[in-house]
């Protein structure tokens, strides 16, 4: 493989991650909730675009439904079962995986646990840089771009953003300036789950959409969470980078599992480390 | 009132007991065997018990020392390890050598951990992640059996005596978990039990006290997993195989819902939880197929959400 396609893969592979991880890090920063069903709303995302798929819909309503069918799903779970759980944080995670393995389980009784493939959205090749490269891919990088770019201006620049970092400093402070911490919640597993179902969706082509895919994907999130920190959003890029960049440089140059002990091992050295992931203040939790 | 309650445990316990001792006389030889195995998982449920309920560690990724205490003892009793030839391969070294690796490894791995100042659900993940590392490595390590396993693991021998017949194996099985319940039950109601407790219920004010909580957490780690990898070791004996599933996530998940669905905080009640998971298993999933999972990961959630000392544990508690 060319090196220039090498780092163009890494570099997709690297934006979905941070896409993945974004969502499990708003979750966490905002509401100390570890979402352990993110990886199955990654799954449901890819799910909605085989529906739309074999329904004759083809890829692109599923690339807008999965969103927005995974946020709402999102929402009904935030409402039915961790809003009961905020005083309970332990509770959460086993909460969250005992809906992951439901929905995974779910998944395999509609879809059986055979991988499907979806038909390739945009088959052509694109020649630039004096290589051929999917236009498909291309795609990605740009949707999941676009998205990240919109989460931190959200984050950044408007006032739900303010209240969000707010929350995310200084809980009860926030709650005593009026900030109606409980819609916060809401909307913010809600936008988790969306932007973990568009993940998904615009993933699934790529790969045969299987019951497991979306813990392939949780892990590499959680463990670039980790790296990064989870202070600040600016942690998952770092983390997402490292753990991305590392993971698919290994792999090509040995094997995907040995890559996964590196990383892993390297993970681990700098929890050792930096407990406060690379970008965490000491102050972080 | 606090006599009585007292009793009331001690005679469920005994009950309990004695359903097992008594359970291979009906005659029910399929049910015995499979009782055999089930207590097996009884112990390791024990040892994630002892992990969770007590000592307040998470562990997502317990199965990771099940899984290496099974294939420790299944490639030294299989006289696979280069050196380790006839006293070396037998039983005894097995079990020993199961439980020792696996308590190093826990020490290695506690050290980082709980050093770096893991807890909750962050250790939950790196372990969740170990395990799923480590069930990959199996599957593509040709040389212990990569995807198919090992088979042909040799039965328990002690003194020439192959503890193979279906007996003697029930009851062989039951004196090593009654003995890994009053081991872990007396630890924990010794001054290291109170200490975990401390520790589980307040590490800050415990630290205050001037206990060096991620060392008391390291060595309940320890002892945790080796406990499970005794289990480990047991099971494959007992079923003479050994397969990457046993050291993987899925196998970790499951022992999580049986000592969550059991009552992680008493011992026993993370046994039963495991033998009844697993009796339910055998009669439902021809019944439920597909369904069986996915009701048991609901009721997992409804259990955790209204039920979190499980459906034996308050039964089985001598606290209120």
């Amino acid at each position: 493989m060319d090196l220039s396609v090498l780092i163009l893969n890494s570099l997709n592979y690297i934006l979905v991650l941070i896409l993945v991880a974004m969502g499990l890090v708003i979750i966490f920063g905002l509401m100390r909730v570890i979402n352990m069903a993110h990886g199955e709303f990654f799954l449901l995302g890819a799910y909605t675009v085989v529906m739309t798929d074999q329904a004759g819909l083809g890829f692109w309503s599923g690339l807008v439904l999965a969103p927005i069918f995974v946020g709402l799903i999102g929402m009904a779970i935030e409402y039915i079962v961790i809003r009961h759980l905020y005083q309970r944080v332990l509770d959460t995670i086993l909460a969250t995986w005992g809906l992951s393995i439901a929905i995974k389980q779910f998944i395999i009784i509609l879809f059986g646990p055979a991988g499907l493939m979806i038909k390739p959205p945009l088959p052509q090749m694109v020649s630039f840089m004096g290589i051929e490269y999917p236009s498909y891919r291309l795609f990605i990088m740009a949707v999941a771009l676009i998205t990240i770019g919109l989460t931190f201006y959200v984050f950044l620049k408007t006032d739900f953003g303010l209240g969000a970092r707010a929350v995310i400093d200084n809980r009860d402070m926030a709650a005593v300036l009026g900030i109606n911490t409980r819609r916060m919640y809401r909307t913010t597993f809600t936008f988790g789950s969306a932007l973990a179902g568009l993940a998904g969706a615009v993933m699934g082509p790529l790969m045969s959409c299987d019951p497991q895919m979306g813990l392939g994907f949780f892990i590499p999130a959680f463990l670039a969470i980790l790296t990064g920190g989870t202070g600040t959003l600016s942690g998952v890029l770092v983390g997402g980078g490292a753990v991305g960049g590392a993971d698919s440089l290994i792999s090509f140059i040995y094997s995907p599992v040995i890559s996964q002990i590196v990383v892993f091992s390297m993970v681990i050295v700098v929890i050792r480390v930096r407990p406060q992931g690379l970008l965490g203040s000491r102050s972080g939790r | 009132m606090k006599l009585r309650r007292f009793n009331r445990v001690h005679i469920l316990q005994l009950i309990v007991l004695l359903i097992f001792t008594l359970f291979p006389l009906t005659g029910n030889d399929y049910l015995t065997v499979q009782l055999t195995q089930y207590m097996v998982y009884g112990i390791f449920a024990m040892s994630l018990s002892l992990l969770w309920g007590y000592a307040g560690i998470l562990c997502f990724g317990h199965a990771i020392f099940f899984g290496i205490g099974a294939y420790v003892m299944a490639l030294i009793t299989k006289g696979m390890v280069p050196g380790f030839t006839g006293f070396l391969a037998s039983t005894w070294i097995g079990l020993l050598l199961a439980v020792v690796s696996v308590a190093f490894f826990a020490f290695v791995l506690g050290y980082f951990l709980f050093y770096g100042r893991l807890s909750g659900p962050y250790l939950g993940i790196v372990t969740l992640a170990i395990s799923v590392i480590l069930e990959r490595v199996a599957v593509n390590w040709d040389y212990i059996g990569g995807f198919n396993g090992l088979t042909e693991v040799p039965a328990l021998t002690f003194f020439g005596w192959e503890v193979r017949d279906m007996y003697p194996l029930f009851y062989f099985i039951l004196a090593v978990g009654l003995a890994v319940y009053l081991f872990c039950d007396r630890l924990m109601r010794s001054p290291l039990g109170t200490t975990l407790a401390a520790i589980r219920d307040n590490e800050t004010r415990a630290e205050f006290f001037g206990y060096n909580s991620a060392n008391y957490k390291i060595l309940i780690f320890c002892i945790g997993a080796s406990v499970a990898a005794l289990a480990g070791a047991l099971f494959a004996t007992v079923t003479e195989f050994v397969s990457p599933t046993i050291i993987g996530f899925g196998f970790s998940t499951e022992v999580l819902i049986w000592v969550a669905l059991g009552g992680k905080e008493v011992l026993l009640a993370s046994f039963l939880g495991a033998v009844v998971v697993r009796i339910l298993e055998a009669f439902l999933s021809d019944l439920l197929t597909y369904y069986w999972i996915m009701i048991l990961g609901l009721f997992f959630v409804v259990c955790v959400m209204f039920f979190p000392r499980g459906i034996f544990g308050s039964l089985l508690s001598e606290r209120k």
